[in-house]
């Protein structure tokens, strides 16, 4: 007998049901295995791509890819120190955008015609055009207008009104998501608009735009390596680029700075997710 | 006795559709008064125009002594609106508590928010009136914890809280499983007892029957009949108003 009072499976035999849950359990278990065997084996395949083996098979030499040990072992921890600044930008940008892209939210769906007018015309222009030319032009034209910008100031400039843009269309999903009965739940209270605003819509829209603006974030830090073209700021990219050019190593470089950022994807999406999973918990 | 609710000549336009038509009623207090009527009548319009949910195209609304004129704009309209809806409570046919809330969250927003209520007050006012509704037990619960006939009794909480004059309520068992109705009406029936001013738009004949004081029929936005449900319930006069009962009767 179990302890816990489960059905002994010896003694009585399986409904129905109970097989067929089993089954379909079992078919779930075995795809996410041979899902995982399959991941461990292209890896083992791209790290055997660049072990500089060679390889005599029937009278043919392959080469694998050599990579430059020694280079790899004294740049690693200059480029490596570049990921604070990545995430840092990223985190700067990304609050500016939230800030950018709630006000554009509101802005569009506000009744009076000038406030949406500018939400539209912000979010028209910043997408209509690239964020490469964005960041080169709070870097490089705002000077001949007599504003100098950091290449940092540019850069989360750059990256945080263009993401607000973006994510405006998030933050809009989400105050529409509000419905009117709480509106008017509100109202009937006794709420006059702006504590309805402040009470009852936001902390709802809120939570309903949290997680997609963990996928923005995590976006944003790759995209945070557009900053490195003002060659001023020190993260990630551009310790890549800098050493990678010097000393003719681009190939060793990039690798580095690509396994730190798909690295740093991983880890953020893997809370990404978690936080996905507890605001599904329920109306929370 | 002077009525608590007064409305004059109410008329409301949906666009080029005349729902309400130039109609009159007043409520003295502690009265309970039914709504009923087919679909479309004009009977949830009517209960929304009195808290200004729906803008009445023309009329005067007046609850315990406030007297709002529909032709008044601007800011002085707003004061006006916003200290009429502090006077009545409201209960919706989907209860729209506030999901991001605790139940007791959900009571004490109103006091604290909008009456400046400090906090221990306000939960000792929210305590009680969830006491009243029979909820007091759930009162740290989130809102998708509850039964629909739990929320609906939370959301009747949140309105009493506000202390307002008169209760009114927008079909408030329409939305809610058969089972669950009765715990709902057994709350409404409790606070008519208690002598709460009640405007109740509803499709349960049963509880208009026996709690109400007055049967007010809407047809095609205009009351067509109105009385003691004992006398409408057994003589309908109107043609409309014995169609609309026939079905309940078998």
């Amino acid at each position: 007998m179990s302890l816990f009072g489960h059905k002994n499976n010896i003694d009585q035999p399986k409904t129905q049901g109970e097989l067929i849950y089993d089954a379909q359990n079992r078919t779930k278990r075995m795809f996410t295995t041979n899902v995982a065997i399959s991941w461990i084996i292209l890896l083992l395949f791209l790290f055997f791509l660049f072990s500089g083996l060679t390889i005599t098979l029937g009278g043919y030499t392959f080469k694998t890819i050599h990579l430059d040990t020694v280079f790899i072992q004294e740049n690693l921890s200059f480029i490596a120190s570049g990921i604070g600044v990545t995430i840092g930008i990223s985190l700067l940008s990304i609050l500016l955008a939230t800030v950018l892209a709630l006000l554009a939210a509101l802005g569009r769906l506000s009744k009076i015609p000038p406030v949406y007018a500018l939400s539209t015309f912000y979010v028209s222009l910043i997408r209509g055009t690239p964020l490469y030319l964005q960041i080169f032009f709070f870097f490089l034209a705002l000077p001949q207008l007599g504003i100098i910008l950091t290449g940092l100031y540019a850069g989360v400039l750059a990256l945080g009104l263009n993401y607000g843009a973006y994510m405006s269309e998030i933050f809009r999903a989400g105050l529409s998501s509000v419905g009117k009965g709480q509106r008017e739940a509100a109202l009937a209270i006794g709420m006059t608009p702006s504590q309805m605003m402040r009470r009852v819509v936001l902390p709802q829209a809120l939570r309903f735009a949290l997680p997609p603006t963990g996928n923005e974030f995590i976006a944003m830090l790759k995209d945070s390596a557009l900053v490195s073209a003002t060659g001023f700021v020190h993260e990630l990219m551009w310790r890549a680029t800098r050493v990678g050019r010097a000393q003719f190593h681009n190939l060793e470089a990039l690798i580095i700075a690509a396994v730190f950022y798909w690295i740093m994807t991983l880890i953020f999406t893997s809370l990404q997710s978690r936080l996905e999973a507890h605001m599904a918990r329920g109306d929370r | 006795m002077n009525p608590i609710i007064k409305i004059s000549h109410l008329d409301k336009y949906f666009g080029k559709l005349h729902v309400l038509k130039d109609v009159s009623l007043e409520l003295v207090p502690k009265e309970v008064c039914c709504l009923i009527g087919r679909s479309g009548s004009g009977k949830s319009t009517l209960l929304r125009c009195i808290n200004f949910l729906e803008e009445p195209s023309a009329g005067i609304i007046e609850v315990d002594g406030l007297e709002v004129h529909v032709e008044v704009k601007g800011k002085q309209r707003r004061q006006l609106v916003h200290d009429l809806r502090l006077k009545t409570g409201m209960v919706f046919q989907e209860f729209n508590l506030f999901p991001h809330l605790s139940v007791i969250e959900n009571v004490i927003e109103g006091p604290i928010t909008v009456n400046n209520m400090d906090k221990t007050k306000a939960i000792e006012i929210a305590e009680m009136n969830l006491e009243r509704v029979g909820m007091l037990g759930k009162r740290d619960e989130y809102p998708n914890r509850l039964s629909g006939g739990q929320k609906q009794r939370v959301a009747i909480a949140r309105a009493l809280a506000m202390g307002p004059k008169v209760m009114l309520f927008d079909e408030p068992t329409s939305a809610l499983d058969p089972e669950l109705i009765g715990e709902v009406l057994t709350v409404m029936k409790k606070l008519a007892e208690e002598g709460t001013t009640m405007l109740v738009v509803t499709h349960e004949m049963g509880f208009a029957q026996e709690v109400a004081d007055r049967i007010i029929v809407l047809a095609d936005g205009q009351i067509i009949e109105q009385g003691r449900p004992d006398q409408l319930f057994s003589n309908p006069q109107d043609k409309r108003t014995q169609a609309l009962l026939e079905r309940y009767h078998n």
